[in-house]
């Protein structure tokens, strides 16, 4: 087996003058579950496009176990299973009749595992696509993909439309799929998704991979939140270095550190605290701080950061979806 | 008081821009899209008026030219089974309503079905209906309004073609009188009005849009073949009145107009949509009265590749193009010896410049199959169209990446086309000899067989050039197409009755139905039809080529 199942070199996309993906570099090991993150428009549905050969970059090049994604794109086919965002299927046949079709053609099918999916995604494969729900629809692309036992998943925000039972099944499959040594690229919205089942997480931002590496080294670039009660006035922290996104709420303060803890520490004792409490950042944390909004502050300003992030990209976007 | 408890004035209530009031934002969703559907027909059927109109009296300069046109097309049962009846050919009017009237009545007809049924049942099925079904409106209500929105579409169509016609009775060599132009306009609106609300009720009673559109194809379909049978001279002229076409063949407009016959087109219309929008308050939105299986028995022969796919995805349409096609050519045999017999020596000349040669049964077929050719060009059309939309809705990501490369993918769909277009070809000859021979017409099976493969070269040009806007410009794929096929019916019909001339000549060249030779009235030409297969099979491998590079692109 090589010892890479996805190398990008360079990687880049551009639509007219916007970079959809902008110099991708990245390299996935064989059995690594990589998470991949970003907002709409930042790239991550080109990145697929690109490794799945379905589009052409306009620069650098991609591999899948040493094959080349534009000159052998059936060749690496054969050894990846894709799930879209989008269940798009032919309406008239059945969920038994798509999933006959899609092993047939990819050739590889363990039926046995597929017929314990269908059982644990509690799909009825008797009714037809047009029929179904759109979660239903979903469980039936999933099941497609799982059940080729293939050595890449490539999963593009493969639980939209799925209740949360199901994505509880769609965690176990993962699982399994690790523990078979499969290789899996997740890319995702649900945070707590990706902070569950990755061991790698990469941040894409406006085309650009900000971030990659374990979420413990991703905590340990990332500011620690403190919160503070204090028995009588609270104390002005705007000055201790280090220190940002202060917020007072009462006699509780609350506040990000990046760095050494020792000027806070001490601020803190000479001010007469009563409880003091500390973490380390979630993945949703992280993932807010790296558009722009410091740790932590109202889900409000949170929203409108994204939703800018989100306009900026918008022709990206659509792109991105075509 | 702490600053909590300040009193704050109530913000002021936000006004948003109304995009009409909340009772009638169906319609003019609607509206605003038929509108625009029907200016660009109505922009097409004036052009056709006026082109046909002004042409006559500059091919025709004769008294002795119109006579004798009239004296061929004018008891002609062939011509008039097809294109209906010809009375006044000496006169612009009469020639113009002959010439051009059953070609826009078709028009319209289908453009209503297609209007009706993509505007409500296929925004059903996209869930985009059901946004607006969530506003202030009822089921039945928004189903009426959707029906004045198609009806604004109309009046386009009707006003655009009206601009045309009352232009061009105004120039001196056609002399038509501004009621009588305004009455033909009416005329030809009234087919897209009555299938506007027959799409309207098939969009009720089917489970999808695209059942709908088959539903009232087949009523369109056995519709024109009542018509057809009624102007056939067979005596059975009577039954013109049991088929809505008919009643629009018997206003007559331009030549001794009956507004009586608008009657019946009102009636129908009337209680169709009534009907319609009666099924759509008593059913539940996203299912049709007809029951749709939702659950099935899994099939799986065919499922074992693309080209298995394939067959299964088209087949349900494909037959259906094969019933059309042999029950056309079915028709045309069993009338081609009694309308053969009416073509005497100086009228075959006439005949002969839409393509026929000789007199007899050969001939009236040579033209006839001019229709058989054009249904297989929808088949060559649709299948290009039915492949994009693989790629055009996200499917043929599942397939590729499968791993099937996309010279497999796109040639299995070529190669089913293929087979579909062959066989529709042999079925048209196939059927037109059973008419033909039970009536003793003396055609023979070979000919007949012979004539029906001719008519596979132009639809394989024009399956060609769909692949190749496929590969090169894949969201204008249908529009290629469907516009190649338009042009070349066009020409060759305005070149077939019209003259001749270098500027006609060149026109002419243009079209895939004129490189065809009109078999069985003269043999086919196997070296045009290599070419005209040279071409759609050199243009599909252009277009294969480039689809094979270029990004997939969805809608």
């Amino acid at each position: 087996m090589q010892n890479v199942a996805i190398r990008a070199e360079g990687l880049t996309k551009r639509y007219g003058g916007v970079a959809a993906l902008d110099h991708l570099d990245l390299e996935v090991a064989p059995g690594e579950v990589i998470g991949y993150l970003g907002p709409n428009g930042a790239g991550k549905t080109t990145t697929i496009r690109l490794l799945l050969g379905l589009i052409s970059p306009s620069g650098g090049r991609a591999e899948i176990f040493g094959v080349d994604c534009q000159r052998r794109p059936a060749q690496t086919h054969r050894r990846l299973a894709f799930v879209g965002g989008e269940a798009n299927l032919w309406p008239s046949l059945t969920g038994a009749e798509t999933l006959h079709l899609l092993g047939r053609v990819h050739g590889s099918v363990d039926a046995a595992y597929r017929d314990e999916l269908v059982a644990r995604f509690d799909l009825d494969p008797a009714k037809k696509v047009r029929a179904y729900s759109r979660g239903n629809r979903q469980k039936v692309i999933l099941i497609a993909a799982l059940m080729t036992r293939a050595d890449l998943l490539v999963l593009d925000e493969p639980t939209s439309g799925l209740d949360p039972l199901m994505e509880e099944a769609f965690r176990l499959s993962i699982r399994e799929a690790r523990d078979r040594g499969q290789t899996v690229f997740l890319s995702s919205h649900i945070l707590s998704e990706v902070e569950a089942l990755c061991d790698r997480v990469g941040i894409l931002r406006a085309g650009k991979l900000t971030e990659i590496g374990t979420l413990a080294q991703l905590r340990h670039l990332s500011a620690l939140t403190v919160q503070a009660t204090f028995d009588g006035a609270v104390p002005d922290l705007s000055g201790v270095p280090g220190v940002s996104s202060v917020a007072a709420d009462g006699r509780v303060i609350r506040c990000h550190v990046r760095g050494p803890v020792g000027p806070l520490l001490r601020v803190l004792a000479d001010s007469g605290v009563t409880e003091l409490l500390s973490r380390e950042p979630s993945l949703e944390e992280l993932f807010l701080a790296q558009y722009g909004n410091g740790l932590g502050q109202g889900s409000q300003q949170d929203q409108g950061g994204q939703q800018d992030q989100g306009g900026q990209q918008d022709q990206g976007g659509q792109h991105d979806a075509g | 008081m702490t600053q909590a408890e300040v009193a704050v004035p109530a913000p002021a209530p936000t006004r948003v821009r109304s995009a009409g009031s909340p009772s009638t934002v169906v319609a003019l969703v609607t509206a605003r899209k038929a509108v625009r559907s029907g200016a660009i027909w109505g922009y097409i059927f004036g052009v056709l008026v006026t082109s046909s109109a002004i042409t006559y009296p500059r091919i025709y300069k004769t008294q002795a030219a119109r006579d004798a046109l009239a004296a061929t097309y004018g008891a002609n049962k062939a011509t008039s089974a097809l294109f209906g009846p010809a009375p006044q050919l000496q006169t612009v009017a009469g020639f113009t309503a002959f010439k051009i009237s059953m070609t826009l009545i078709l028009l319209g007809a289908v453009w209503g079905l297609l209007t009706s049924t993509r505007l409500l049942r296929g925004e059903e099925d996209n869930g985009r209906f059901e946004l607006l079904l969530t506003g202030q409106t009822t089921r039945a209500r928004a189903a009426a309004q959707a029906l004045m929105g198609l009806g604004a579409g109309v009046v386009t169509l009707w006003a655009l073609t009206s601009v045309f016609a009352v232009g061009v009775g105004l120039d001196s060599s056609v002399k038509i009188t501004a009621g009588r132009a305004l009455f033909f306009a009416l005329a030809m609106a009234a087919t897209p009005v009555m299938f506007l609300a027959v799409g309207a009720l098939t969009s009720q009673l089917a489970p999808t849009r695209r059942q709908a559109a088959a539903y009232a194809a087949a009523f369109l379909g056995v519709n024109y073949a009542v018509r057809m049978i009624a102007d056939a001279g067979v005596g059975l002229h009577g039954l013109i009145w049991a088929s809505p076409l008919g009643w629009v063949e018997e206003l007559r407009p331009l030549v001794a107009p009956r507004p009586l016959a608008l009657l019946p087109i009102a009636a129908f219309t009337a209680a169709v949509a009534a009907v319609a929008v009666r099924l759509a308050a008593a059913r539940d939105v996203g299912v049709g009265i007809a029951p749709d299986r939702a659950r099935a028995r899994p099939r799986l022969r065919l499922l074992s590749g693309t080209v298995g796919l394939a067959i299964r995805l088209v087949r349900p349409t494909v037959i259906a193009w094969w019933v059309a096609i042999a029950i056309t050519g079915l028709i045309f045999g069993l009338i081609a010896k009694s309308a053969g017999a009416t073509l005497s020596g100086s009228s075959g000349q006439v005949l002969a410049k839409l393509g026929a040669v000789g007199a007899g049964p050969d001939a009236v077929l040579g033209v006839c199959f001019l229709v058989l050719a054009v249904l297989l060009g929808f088949v060559a059309a649709g299948q290009v169209t039915a492949a994009r939309s693989e790629e055009a809705e996200g499917r043929l990501d599942h397939l590729v990446v499968g791993p099937v490369s996309r010279y497999r993918w796109l040639g299995g769909r070529l190669a089913v086309a293929a087979v579909a277009l062959l066989a529709g070809g042999v079925l048209a000859g196939v059927f037109a000899w059973l008419g033909a021979a039970s009536q003793h017409s003396g055609v023979g099976f070979g000919t007949l067989v012979d004539a029906g493969v001719n008519l596979v070269p132009p639809a394989v040009t024009i399956g060609g050039i769909g692949v190749l806007a496929f590969g090169t410009w894949p969201r204008r794929t249908s529009v290629v197409a469907y516009v190649v096929l338009g042009w070349s019916l066009l020409v060759v019909i305005v070149g077939g009755f019209g003259g001749s001339g270098t500027a006609i000549n060149w026109l002419l060249d243009t079209s895939v139905f004129h490189q065809t030779a009109s078999a069985p009235a003269v043999s086919p030409h196997w070296v045009a039809n290599g070419v005209m297969v040279a071409v759609g099979v050199a243009c599909a491998a252009i277009g294969g080529t480039a689809f094979n590079r270029r990004d997939l692109q969805s809608e």
